[in-house]
């Protein structure tokens, strides 16, 4: 791989070379956060020069899907779901920022979706070799109803996953 | 208390995380689950490549989950049937087994090797999802690295997935290595 001097990426496509891309998924939930940090810790300890180009996605759903009810009044609550998922998706981000701080090469996106399809699609945009999501541990049935992020990404993002458990006993 | 790694100070947020914290940044002791796919060792390769790289006093153990030996009924005669094996079909069953998962850590340790990475190679008995789970919990893993065979959903429900329950069940962080797409 020729070796190119790292300079700021314009275009989000392109990967400087040398370095791999992590994407790290994370919502508005202790435990996306537990496994920013998790990967923070380990991938981008702040002494050692830094080898994965961080990239923090945040899905922020339509809101006619988290609002879900169809009916006359419907229109009038959708700009309020709206405004409220987007200060959310913002809140997320300055969030992960400030968590974020120690890490040289890192971008973060907001973008509009299902979960699920905006980490795999953002792992094809970034050419990404990681993806790290948290898990809400939930049981069967919980993720069976309510679907599961992690088990769609760990089996069709097309690249490896990391999933991280944000761990019972030690959290207070 | 004097803190020594930056990072803590970072996700200071959580008081009890930062003696966890400091162990696991000094030491992350990885175990690679393998069987005699193709994949565990792509997903072994992939582990040494990228995360022993970033941690290079990480502890590696490969491990690996032999079937315990079924009591089958073997039918003795047309009108028989013998409950317990045979003492020397059972000790052939198992001689073959175990002969199989030396194999195959040998095989796991090779990769290592060439890597210049020192490992250790374990054997756990039972079933595949329940034994690397418990290996885990007693190993205290920082990481449980998993190949993936990329089956579907329907084959997935059908067959069962080693990775599925470990990703929910497994006390610690779980990586996922996909078969490298063909491009």
């Amino acid at each position: 791989m020729a070796e190119e001097a790292a300079s700021a990426p314009a275009g989000t496509e392109a990967p400087p070379p040398g370095k791999m891309t992590m994407v790290a998924g994370v919502d508005d939930s202790d435990h996306s956060f537990y496994a920013l940090q998790w990967a923070l810790r380990h991938f981008f300890p702040p002494g050692q020069p830094q080898q994965y180009r961080l990239v923090v996605v945040t899905a922020k759903p339509s809101a006619a899907s988290a609002v879900g009810l169809a009916g006359p009044g419907a229109a009038d609550v959708l700009p309020y779901v709206e405004a409220d998922l987007k200060k959310t998706a913002l809140r997320v981000i300055d969030k992960a920022k400030a968590l974020c701080a120690q890490v040289s090469d890192a971008v973060f996106e907001a973008v509009e979706g299902d979960a699920r399809n905006v980490l795999c699609e953002a792992v094809e945009r970034h050419h990404a070799e990681m993806l790290v999501v948290g898990s809400h541990g939930y049981g069967a049935i919980k993720r069976a109803v309510l679907g599961s992020v992690s088990d769609y990404c760990a089996h069709h993002a097309h690249c490896t996953v990391m999933i991280v458990k944000k761990p019972k006993q030690h959290k207070h | 208390m004097e803190q020594t790694e930056a990072s803590a100070a970072v996700s200071g947020t959580h008081g009890g995380g930062e003696r966890t914290a400091r162990k696991a940044a000094t030491a992350l002791e990885v175990v690679v689950a393998v069987d005699a796919s193709e994949e565990s060792l792509h997903a072994l390769s992939w582990a040494l490549d990228n995360i022993v790289r970033c941690h290079p006093d990480a502890t590696l153990v490969v491990v690996h989950a032999q079937h315990a030996v079924d009591h089958f009924a073997y039918p003795v005669a047309a009108h028989a049937v013998v409950y317990a094996p045979s003492a020397a079909a059972e000790s052939m069953h198992t001689v073959a087994q175990e002969e199989n998962s030396r194999r195959i850590v040998a095989r796991a340790l090779d990769v290592c090797k060439e890597r210049q990475v020192g490992a250790t190679g374990a054997v756990v008995e039972g079933d595949a999802k329940e034994a690397i789970c418990q290996a885990v919990e007693r190993m205290q893993a920082g990481l449980l690295v998993l190949g993936s065979r990329g089956l579907g959903t329907i084959k997935r429900a059908f067959l069962g997935s080693v990775s599925d329950y470990l990703i929910h069940h497994a006390c610690c962080p779980v990586l996922v290595v996909r078969p490298r797409p063909t491009k």
